[in-house]
Parts: structure tokens; sequence; C-alpha cells
């Protein structure tokens, strides 16, 4: 399996891709900091500003772009250049080609994506700095946001690896998925959260660290709802990608 | 049943490719209709002009594609959703991409990894050598040549001990010394044994390889068996032959008289019509006979659809 996580990783950090992902990761950084540099010590603005930041760009905007953009390419490059045959021809059990495809997506889009979490948090939340704020005390807020993103990114990748293989606008599919359902809809029915993985990311978040991210608490589910939902769309996912693999006709 | 006839049952062994009843459809275009084939030790050439169906034939066999009806056994397995099978089998496909990022040799120990090879280093060694491209193994396949990228990828797929090996018309972009190579590989791998398919729409390729050939016409199984036999069987098929000329009545006179002609005939569109047995004398004649008479030929067409691509593929030999 290590081999094609290798070679999964090298086709997806592409530098072009390399490029657009950080640029992305970037923007909330150079947000927090602006902001930072800018607003008062009042505790309660920081943290509605950083509930804003992270619900509003990173979790409903740039975790699901970024992972979106690895995640179909994963299966879908190889599909459009033909290149899966030389792994599905080899005595290979399915589940491990899609695990380290799935777990490639993962490494090089979760990385960066919860750096850029951690980072934005660390320096929204405190004027005088990120060493200060983990001084402070404040470390369960950043290990809050990074397995919220992490939970958020390992969902995302597992739905959009499925639909890297089923279609070949897998990036068309996503697009609408996420602006139409995890934007729109779970933003005004409520029930929807407990079918959205922006939902899952941000009950997560709220439930690890309700006292920092307290202005998120309108939006979220319970915090073992989020849990459970996110691991089961996840294992669901990656039980459909090896169904697919296994049944579909490879080019 | 006695001791014996159960001994006897167990020891009939399957072809090791056993194709039956197969079609492949895509939408409302058929690509593969209702092929049975058996494929034993040896070389075998599967020939037919291009969307013959060939491909689609093989990325079945191989299992890459799931047959809309009937089925496909390798070594006595059927081979969809049976990955251990690999482990015995080695597929080439005609496409050329590659994961061009990566070097030569990294690419064959891929392919050794994949297979569970163990140590690495011997059999990516001779799979290299066997390919002759031990000197740029290191290089990235990126740079590599069409037929170097080939070669590449036969190391690829012979890294490992198979008994059958299927290969996608494996001579394109290679040279005629790599194409002796090749050659000589695929008979040495042959005389091991091994169970070989090889397909391809150039006829001279496949003539000096394989013992007994497959031909597929419009995605059908048109012949099977000796590759000499089938060749003078397709020589004396007859033909239908559209000529649309300057003077039809003139051509049609000129024509009836060589013995390369079984019929002339001229359609309501004012065109000559032939049946013919001898494609080759038929080619060479008519022309000539055109400017004997101060005819123009304006069009020289096969007529009979299913024969089209066999009649077009003879005449271009």
């Amino acid at each position: 399996m290590l081999v094609l996580l290798r070679i999964s990783v090298r086709q997806l950090a592409s530098r072009s891709r390399l490029i657009l992902i950080l640029l992305l990761a970037l923007l909330p950084v150079g947000l927090a900091a602006l902001v930072s540099a800018t607003l008062n010590e009042d505790s309660t603005s920081n943290g509605e500003f950083i509930s804003t930041l992270l619900d509003g760009l990173l979790i409903a905007g740039i975790l699901p772009i970024v992972t979106m953009v690895l995640a179909t390419a994963s299966f879908g490059n190889e599909l459009e250049d033909r290149t899966l045959s030389y792994i599905v021809l080899k005595p290979v059990p399915r589940w491990l080609i899609v695990l380290p495809k799935l777990l490639a997506s993962i490494i090089v889009g979760g990385l960066v994506l919860i750096a850029s979490g951690v980072v934005a948090t660390l320096l929204g939340a405190s004027s005088l700095g990120a060493v200060l704020l983990v001084l402070d005390g404040n470390l369960q807020a950043t290990l809050a946001v990074g397995l919220a993103l992490f939970a958020g990114v390992v969902t995302y990748a597992a739905i959009f690896t499925w639909a890297g293989l089923v279609s070949t606008r897998a990036i068309a599919f996503a697009l609408v998925y996420v602006f139409l359902w995890e934007g729109l809809i779970s933003s005004f029915l409520g029930g929807v959260r407990y079918l959205s993985v922006r939902g899952y990311t941000l009950s997560i978040l709220h439930g690890l660290d309700d006292k920092s991210f307290g202005p998120l608490g309108e939006r979220v589910i319970e915090f073992p709802a989020a849990l459970v939902g996110a691991a089961v769309t996840t294992a669901v996912f990656f039980w459909l990608t090896v169904r697919r693999l296994r049944r579909m006709d490879v080019p | 049943m006695t001791q014996a006839s159960h001994s006897q049952e167990a020891t009939v062994i399957a072809p090791p490719i056993d194709v039956r009843s197969v079609s492949k459809w895509f939408g409302n275009v058929v690509a593969v209709n209702d092929v049975s084939l058996q494929v034993n030790p040896g070389i075998t050439g599967l020939l037919g002009p291009n969307g013959a169906g060939k491909t689609t034939l093989l990325h079945m066999i191989a299992g890459l594609a799931k047959p809309s009806e009937g089925e496909v056994k390798l070594l006595g397995e059927p081979v969809r959703d049976n990955p251990q099978l690999y482990h015995r089998v080695g597929f080439m496909s005609e496409h050329e991409s590659v994961y061009g990022f990566l070097t030569g040799r990294e690419f064959v120990e891929l392919a050794a990894r994949l297979y569970g090879l163990e140590p690495l280093s011997p059999p990516v060694d001779r799979a290299i050598e066997l390919v002759g491209l031990t000197d740029v193994q290191g290089r990235t396949l990126s740079t590599y040549s069409r037929g170097m990228r080939q070669r590449m990828r036969l190391a690829a797929t012979l890294v490992h001990d198979l008994e059958v090996l299927l290969l996608d018309e494996p001579l394109n972009g290679t040279d005629p010394r790599q194409r002796i190579e090749f050659q000589n590989l695929m008979r040495k791998l042959a005389s091991e044994g091994r169970t070989i398919l090889i397909s391809s729409h150039i006829l001279e390729e496949v003539e000096l390889l394989a013992g007994s050939i497959l031909l597929m016409v419009s995605g059908k199984l048109a012949a099977s068996g000796d590759f000499h036999a089938i060749r003078a069987k397709l020589d004396e098929r007859p033909y239908k032959v559209r000529i649309v000329s300057s003077d039809s009545r003139a051509m049609a006179a000129a024509l009836v008289r060589l013995d390369a002609v079984d019929s002339v005939s001229i359609d309501a569109e004012g065109a000559v019509e032939i049946m013919t047995r001898n494609v080759s004398d038929l080619q060479r004649s008519v022309p000539r006979l055109a400017q004997e008479q101060h005819i123009r030929l304006l069009r020289v067409e096969p007529l009979d659809e299913s024969l089209e691509s066999v009649f077009s593929y003879l005449v271009e030999r």
C-alpha cells in the first residue's frame, strides 16, 4: 500500500495544484493577520471574528474546494490519462487501491488546511500573537480546529474520491454539491446539518471547545451525532468507491 | 462414476484463455458481437482493422471491461473481480500514457512491488535488460521516445513470472530492429509454455510471429485457426466492388474479360459493380484497363459493408 500512497501523493502534489491550494490556504491566514493587527483586546469580538472566519471562509469554502480539487483528481486523472490499468491489473485487493488514494488527498490537503486553520486561529485569537495564546492555555482551541478540519477533510475526501471515479464531470458535481447542499440548503434548513459535512465539522469544532467557539452554537448539531455522521459518511463513500472500482470498466 | 473417470475429468485442462459467447455494447453501438474463442499456449495473433473490436475484446479478456453478455475465463478462473489471478497474467494496453514523473526503473519497480515480488532488484534488472533499456533506466519516462516508453511498459508487464500475456498493439512506435528483438523475445516466452495473445491491425506484424490467428471484423470473429489457411480463405472470398468512371459501359466491357472478375453489372446510378475473388489482381488490372481504354477512374470502393474493412485491409497490403 505504501508504494501506491507514494505515487498518489506525487500525482496529486503537482506544482500548479500546490500553488492553488497554498494560495487558498493563505487567505484565512492573511485575513486573520490583518484583523488581529487592527482589532482591540476585546475577546468577545475576537471570538466572533474567528468563528466567522472559520465557518464562513475556511469550513464552508476553502475546505471543500481544496479537498474537491485533490480528491476528484486522485482517480479522475488516472481515468483521464488511462493509467489506472497499471494499478487495477495487479493482484491487489480493490480496497487497498482506494485507501492510499484517499489517504493521499487527506495528507496533501489536510496538512495545508489544518496548518491554515490553526495559524489563522492563533493569529485571530490574540492581537499579541500565537506564542502568547498557546502559553496562555488556549491550546484547546487550536487542537479543536485541527481535529475538526481533519474530520472535514477525511469526510469530504471520501465523497469526492468516489465522485472522481463515478463521473468524468466530478468537479461540476462537487461544486454543485458544495455550494447548493453544504452552502445554501444546510444554512437554511436545520435538519440538513445532520447530513452535511460542514455541519459535522462545525459541530466537532464546537463540541471540542464550546468556550472559544461559542458563536457557532446556533449552527451545530450534537457532538456525538457529528462524530458518528462523519464516520458513517466516510465509511459509506469508501465502500461505494471500492464497489465502483470492482464493477466499472477501466479504460 | 468410476475413480478412473474422475481422475480423467480432473486432468482435462481448460484452455488458458476461454471466451464464451461474449458481447459488448456501448449504448446502441455493438463493439463485440457474440464472440467465442479459446487460446492455447503459444503465440496467437488477434488480427483485424482498426475499430474491429480487438481492444474491447482484449479488455474483456484482461478483466478491465465487463462483458454485456457471455463469460471470460483465464486459466480456468473467472477474470472479473478476481485480482489474485493477475499473479499469473500480464497485460499491456495500447494506450501509451505512463506516469511521466517516474523514472523507467521506478515504473518497473512499481509493477514489481504491486506483484509482491521480493527481493525486488533481480526481477526488475532482468526485465529492464530484456527490453534493452538498462542504460536509460534512471531517466524519467517523460523524456523517453515513444518506442522507449513502449519497451519500458513491456518490461513492467514482464517483470513477474506470468502464464498468460495479453498485448494490445505492442509494436506501435517501435523501429524495425526493436520489432525483431520483440519477435525473438515473444518466441522465447512462448517456447517456455506461455500463452501469448497479440493484437495488431498490421498483417506483417502477426505473420512473422503467430502460428494461429483470430480475425475480427466489425465486432465479430470472422475466422480463426492457422494463419496461412485463413489468409488463403480471405484471398478466395468473393468481393463486391463498385467502380465509378467516365464511361461505365466501356469499363464494364473491358472488365468482363479479366480472369479476376466473376461477374459485371451496371447499377441504377450507372456505376459498374463487379464480383471478384482475386482482389490483388483486380487492384493491378483496373488502372491499367482504364488507361488503355482512355477512361477516367473516379472512384473504386468495396460494397459489402461487413467486408469493407477486410477488403481495404487486404488491398492496402
